[in-house]
């Protein structure tokens, strides 16, 4: 691994550039935006789950003083394309497409769905607009499980699907699946349930749509994962070419996943903008946001394992169904990557996977951190189930288990290699620092007292950016683009199309970079969020670390290298001669020599230079993830659980994690901790809750519960040495990995301290009144 | 799924007795306006609508904490946090001391008042179960002059009590604690600072070692704070022990017919039910204990060792 | 209604509604927008200010309610753009990641802090147990909140 030049920001808790301005108050949030004329949009949405819309009477809120328009799916079918959310239509595969509008005309399909847009002068007014619309509906039988999507006699959602398949049946095998479990010493069978569950940024969705039209172009203030996304979205959705959309983004309040592209209520403000000529501006508020906004992971799993005696696991076979909700986003992309990733780090010899997508009336199943996460539950939930069953110790197993690290890598048996993958190693880290057998002595004499300790493990791999191909041809990820300049005032200027919120990209990539291109820190600015400046870019899916990292490592280097050629017109050296150091350029080893990178700059600017010397001192800069590689580890939690009351205690947690080479410590520590509280949150807190009757019962933060600076540990993490693949870019993705693996490492540890009571577990939602159901219905022969 | 409140008249009487007379123009149109932590977002969410909310915030008179014959007199307006820092409270209603850290979080008793967490009268609430198990009297004001509502006939159904639209809640009064007594109020919560799944307020008497009187209520069993009276009669005349606690939570849970939600089934409740009025009894016990060896010494300092308060972490 | 509310240490004249929170007022009639609204219903503590010495939710108080107080938001806190110690020892612990309970919590944490300036890890959890963050899970802001205490204590 090459030394990384001027090894002063990288790998250090840089201080974050964003918070002098967040912690002043002084952050720009999309609520923050005020234009002039702006007004102000609530919605109208569907109290019921499924129905017809018969009719819809929007005109005493029209007559209301205050409001300007009431807009309804009618009147914005008449003005706007029908297509399928941006996700959706970029990745999902061949087959019919579900057909809707913007807002609903013909029916509603979920609670929480929009029918009409209330555009009034304030956010008040808009919402007493939408009091007094009134919309006639006829009820339609809910399709509120996934059992009854499947049944044939399930209403059909999209009329042009005629049933609720949204992602069709689909069998792969990989091995020799039938040789391998007729072999097997034995075949367990379970059935894993994932509940819903989401992603609840502090701030929701919103926008201040904006439309000019004199010039005909749209300006889309918006909170976006991808600015490029976003306009690609508006432009085929409202009909105006991409050039003239616009689309920029300040301080974003979380995401995880929520704000990729542009959603039908940003669309429908859009449109009302371009209808009544001024901006306007909709936040979500935190009941839409619960409600409307999407939701992840409700799936049910059938897993057969075949196993042999001692404890090896041979082979899964697995039936996936996916809940995917109402209207497609991300629901039938998700079973294709568990398929890919169910083998983890470890030694499978056959998989079986097979899946069925179906849509029912509840909100969108969307992007949540860790999308496939549930491929991991599964998989390390069945390995504490047969190490139960074959009385091994759930690390005996799993090192039993684990690929070796060989050369060439082992590869997964659905097709990639495990190179450079830790996983082993941070089991062992984790035994090295939580002392099992003493803690195996203190949970028996503390049951005798009638205290039930537990401990869980799990451990997992994430393709963040993922190894390159095999054959060697392509990158893990695609390619990243970066625009890098030297600006006039001599700083290091990078256009990147990441879109920051709450990564601290604008710290990190320029940690990356000042120390690449030999300047300070402070002397590197790192532009984000508006589309008609940065290149193309959507952060997402761990890809920045490497993706972004290394463009701006490249990057650097290769505006390093035009500076000093044009500076050799400057100092008589060649450029070979010349270094840049702590933002001055010299002749290696002489000071004296010395120019400042700021009066490079303004020479280049002078236009004293003829045509055969480049002074255009910009470079466009691209990756394409080099070696890749794999970001992974292993959690432990020790807990408590109170058999009298289902409370659950989270007594200790250690994370050992291998996210390659850390840029800055602090920033990664902060995501790991992050997504372990998110899943830690799933666990013991949090449900997208539906009745019967597909209402939604999870509406308010007093039902839906997040959980607090009382219910997280402090979490300690271990650093894994990493195995360096890329001559260069070794920093991997650590965005997801927290949310991953938290949850079976606490739902591990939960049934460990349940074992006494017989208590097996088969979903990972366990609220006090349903672990003291498990404790009471458990078999404790 | 509105978040802005709905438009509403806004008064502000300068006495209570203006406040009564907005009462008696206004009737059921009215809201009264106290600490607003449960009002306001029921009506920004638009589940209460007032054509006219009467804000009484500005009236010192039904502020403050004081003692006389044996009662200690709480003004409606007192905000819970006021409460929380009061000696009196501390030392002559340790189960009200108990309680008033559970209610919520800072930020909401900071503006939190006892009068409107009682006029409110959610049942999953700690202050209905605690004024219940107490006996605490209710002084509600009108046109007609005050009228003194003992807690049992206060609470009347879900967020209903038997204050009549022309009466305004001006103070709570609660026996003053004898010696040796402990309390304890003991929740399970899904997280810390929330509405109690099954709460318990428990205050136990020690005379002799004795038990010489008991109180058992619990909240989030049902539309209203449930008294265990069974539970208490059993208590009284018997020395505390670990069988008679358990006998005790059985009596008290024996015929409860607590409510399903989210957060747990009847039966979930009636087993948390249980084990709080065995750890609740203990922990009042204890408490009880040692506050008659307090008393016997000496008395001083430290209040707080009148109570126990737990939020359910095992 | 007219109202005058003495905010981060200046009188503020103003005719509201009388349904406006004190968060809507703050952000859009004074322009105060550090302090941000997260659920609007009393529950995720991002719009914590101090009235009067103590921090409430001022998505639950009316703006008309706070006529005559002394009101102070995050701006306050910084009045020149400095940070103040709290917040100079968040950003050296990292306490935050997108920054949007960011103004919350440091209004909680220094209303607290005021109040109980030796409160160990425990207390601080407890005292911040009313405001959420989706990012971080909590350990950086205890972390930070514990380091401005002892600061403050060593002086």
């Amino acid at each position: 691994m090459a030394q990384i030049a001027a090894q002063r920001y990288t790998g250090a808790s840089v201080k974050r550039s964003e918070d002098p301005r967040i912690l002043a108050g002084r952050g720009r949030y999309i609520d923050d935006l005020k234009l002039p004329g702006m007004l102000h949009a609530a919605f109208v949405r569907s109290p019921l789950a499924h129905a017809r819309v018969l009719a819809v009477d929007a005109a005493a809120a029209r007559a209301l003083p205050g409001v300007v328009a009431v807009l309804t799916g009618a009147d914005l079918e008449a003005v706007t394309i029908p297509g399928q959310d941006p996700l959706f239509a970029m990745m999902a595969g061949p087959g019919p497409k579900p057909e809707y509008t913007l807002l609903a005309t013909d029916k509603v399909r979920f609670a929480g769905d929009p029918v009409a847009v209330v555009v009034a002068e304030s956010r008040y007014l808009a919402e007493d607009g939408c009091e007094l619309v009134e919309v006639d509906y006829e009820g339609l039988p809910p399709v509120v499980s996934a059992a009854f999507a499947l049944d044939p006699a399930s209403p059909p959602l999209f009329a042009n699907l005629g049933d609720n398949i949204i992602g069709p049946h689909k069998r792969s095998e990989f091995g020799d699946v039938a040789g391998v479990f007729a072999a097997a010493d034995r075949v367990a069978e379970f059935r894993i349930d994932v509940h819903r569950h989401q992603n609840v940024p502090m701030e929701g969705r919103g926008c201040v749509a904006s439309y000019d039209a004199g010039s005909g172009t749209l300006t889309v203030h918006a909170a976006t994962q991808s600015v490029h996304v976003t306009r690609m979205g508006a432009a085929m959705r409202l009909g105006i070419d991409a050039d003239k959309v616009r689309v920029v983004a300040g301080d974003i309040g979380g995401s995880f996943g929520l704000k990729i592209g542009a959603s039908r209520e940003e669309l429908a403000v859009a449109a009302a903008s371009r209808a009544l000529g001024r901006p306007v501006k909709w936040v979500e508020d935190r009941s839409e946001n619960l409600a409307a906004s999407g939701q992840a992971r409700e799936e049910s799993f059938e897993v057969r394992a075949a196993v042999s005696a001692d404890g090896d696991l041979l082979g899964l076979d697995v039936a996936m169904v996916i809940d995917t909700g109402a209207y497609p986003v991300m629901g039938t992309m998700v079973p294709g990557i568990i398929e890919m990733m169910l083998p983890g780090p470890y030694k499978l010899a056959a998989l079986g996977f097979e899946s069925t997508a179906v849509t029912t009336n509840k909100a969108s199943y969307i992007a949540y951190r860790g999308p496939w996460a549930s491929e991991t539950f599964v998989r390390e939930r069945v390995l504490d189930l047969l190490a139960k069953d074959l009385g091994l110790d759930p690390l005996e197993i799993r090192l039993r288990n684990i690929a070796p690290r060989t050369d060439p890598p082992f590869t997964m048996i659905t097709g990639r290699p495990l190179a450079g993958v830790t996983a082993k190693e941070s089991l062992e880290r984790i035994a090295e620092v939580v002392d099992i057998p003493a803690f195996r002595r203190r949970q028996a004499e503390e049951r005798a007292r009638g205290r039930y300790l537990g401990i869980g493990l799990a451990t997992f791999i994430e393709a963040a950016p993922g190894p390159r191909s095999p054959e060697g041809r392509s990158g893990p990820m695609g390619m990243e683009f970066m625009r890098l300049a030297l600006a006039g005032d001599g700083v290091v200027t990078l256009f990147t199309g990441q879109m920051p919120h709450g990564q601290s990209h604008q710290t990190t990539l320029a940690q990356i970079a000042a120390d690449e291109f030999g300047v300070p820190f402070e002397q590197v600015r790192v532009v984000v969020g508006d589309s008609d400046v940065v290149p193309f870019g959507l952060t997402g899916g761990s890809r920045s670390a490497t993706m972004t990292g290394g463009a701006a490592l490249h990057g650097a280097r290769q505006l390093k290298g035009k500076v000093l050629d044009f500076a050799a017109h400057l100092i008589e050296a060649s450029a070979q001669d010349l270094e840049i150091v702590d933002g001055q350029v010299q002749v290696r080893g002489d000071p004296d020599s010395a120019i400042p990178v700021a009066e490079v700059a303004r020479q280049a600017a002078s236009g004293e230079f003829g045509a055969d010397v480049d002074t255009n001192l910009e470079v466009e800069a691209s990756f394409d993830g080099g070696e890749g590689g794999w970001s992974g580890g292993s959690h432990c939690a020790i807990v408590e659980v109170d058999a009298e009351t289902g409370l659950v205690r989270i007594e200790r947690y250690v994370a050992a994690e291998d996210c390659g080479a850390l840029i800055n410590p602090a920033v990664v520590e902060g995501q790991i901790r992050g997504g372990i509280a998110q899943g830690i949150g799933a666990v013991l807190l949090e449900r997208s809750a539906y009745d019967q009757d597909g209402n939604y019962q999870s509406a308010t933060f007093m039902d839906y519960l997040l959980p607090t600076a009382c219910d997280i540990p402090r979490i300690e993490i271990e650093h894994l040495q990493t195995v360096p693949l890329d001559a260069d870019v070794n920093f991997r993705g650590v965005g997801e990995g927290g949310m991953i693996i938290a949850p079976p490492t606490l739902v591990n540890a939960i049934e460990d301290a349940l074992t006494p009571f017989g208590v097996r577990i088969y979903e990972q939602h366990l609220p006090p009144a349903r672990i003291l159901e498990l404790i009471d219905t458990a078999d404790a022969g | 799924m509105p978040v802005k409140l709905p438009h509403v008249e806004y008064e502000v009487p300068a006495t209570v007795a203006e406040a009564v007379d907005l009462l008696a123009e206004h009737q059921d149109e009215a809201s009264v306006l106290a600490g607003g932590q449960s009002l306001i977002p029921l009506m920004a969410l638009r589940l209460a609508r007032p054509a006219v909310l009467i804000d009484i915030n500005g009236l010192g008179e039904m502020s403050g904490v004081s003692v006389s014959d044996g009662r200690v007199s709480i003004g409606a307006m007192t905000r819970e946090y006021v409460a929380e820092e009061s000696e009196t409270v501390a030392d002559a209603v340790p189960l009200l001391a108990a309680a008033l850290p559970l209610i919520g979080h800072e930020a909401i008793r900071s503006r939190g008042t006892i009068g409107g967490s009682l006029a409110h009268a959610d049942p999953a609430a700690e202050l209905p179960a605690v004024a219940l198990a107490l006996d605490a009297e209710l002084v509600v004001r009108s046109r007609a002059g005050d009228r003194v509502v003992p807690a049992a006939q206060w609470f009347e159904g879900y967020l209903a009590t038997s204050r009549r639209p022309d009466e305004i809640l001006v103070e709570v009064r609660f026996p003053a604690a004898g010696p040796g007594t402990g309390a304890a109020f003991q929740e399970v919560a899904r997280r810390h600072g929330d509405f109690a799944i099954v709460g318990l307020a428990a205050s136990l008497t020690l005379a002799d070692g004795a038990i010489s009187d008991a109180r058992l209520a619990f909240a989030g069993l049902g539309d209203v704070p449930v008294r265990a009276a069974d539970a208490e009669a059993l208590l009284v005349g018997e020395e505390p022990s670990a069988e008679l606690f358990e006998e005790a939570a059985r009596r008290a849970t024996d015929g409860i017919d607590p409510p399903a939600d989210l957060n747990g089934s009847p039966e979930y409740r009636k087993k948390v039910a249980a084990t709080l009025v065995r750890r609740g009894l203990r922990a009042a016990a204890d408490s009880a204990r040692h506050n008659s060896a307090r008393h016997n010494s000496a008395r001083h300092n430290s209040a707080r060792h009148n109570s126990a308060h737990a939020h359910e972490r095992p | 209604m007219d109202i005058t509310v003495s905010v981060n240490g200046a009188a503020r004249a103003a005719s509201v509604e009388a349904r406006k929170t004190l968060a809507d007022f703050l952000r859009e009639d004074l322009d105060l927008t550090g302090t941000h609204v997260g659920c609007e219903h009393g529950v995720c503590g991002a719009c914590t200010v101090i009235v009067d010495g103590r921090a409430v939710r001022s998505c639950l108080m009316l703006a008309v309610q706070a006529a005559g107080s002394e009101v102070t938001t995050i701006e306050g806190l910084a009045p020149d753009g400095a940070l103040g110690p709290l917040q100079q020892a968040m950003r050296d612990s990292h306490s935050f990641q997108c920054g949007f309970c960011t103004p919350g919590f440091v209004m909680q944490a220094s209303a607290f802090l005021r109040a109980h300036p030796d409160a160990g890890e425990q207390e601080i959890r407890e005292a911040l147990s009313g405001n959420i963050c989706r990012c971080t899970g909590y350990q950086s802001i205890i972390d930070g909140v514990l380091l401005a205490a002892r600061r403050s204590r060593e002086g």
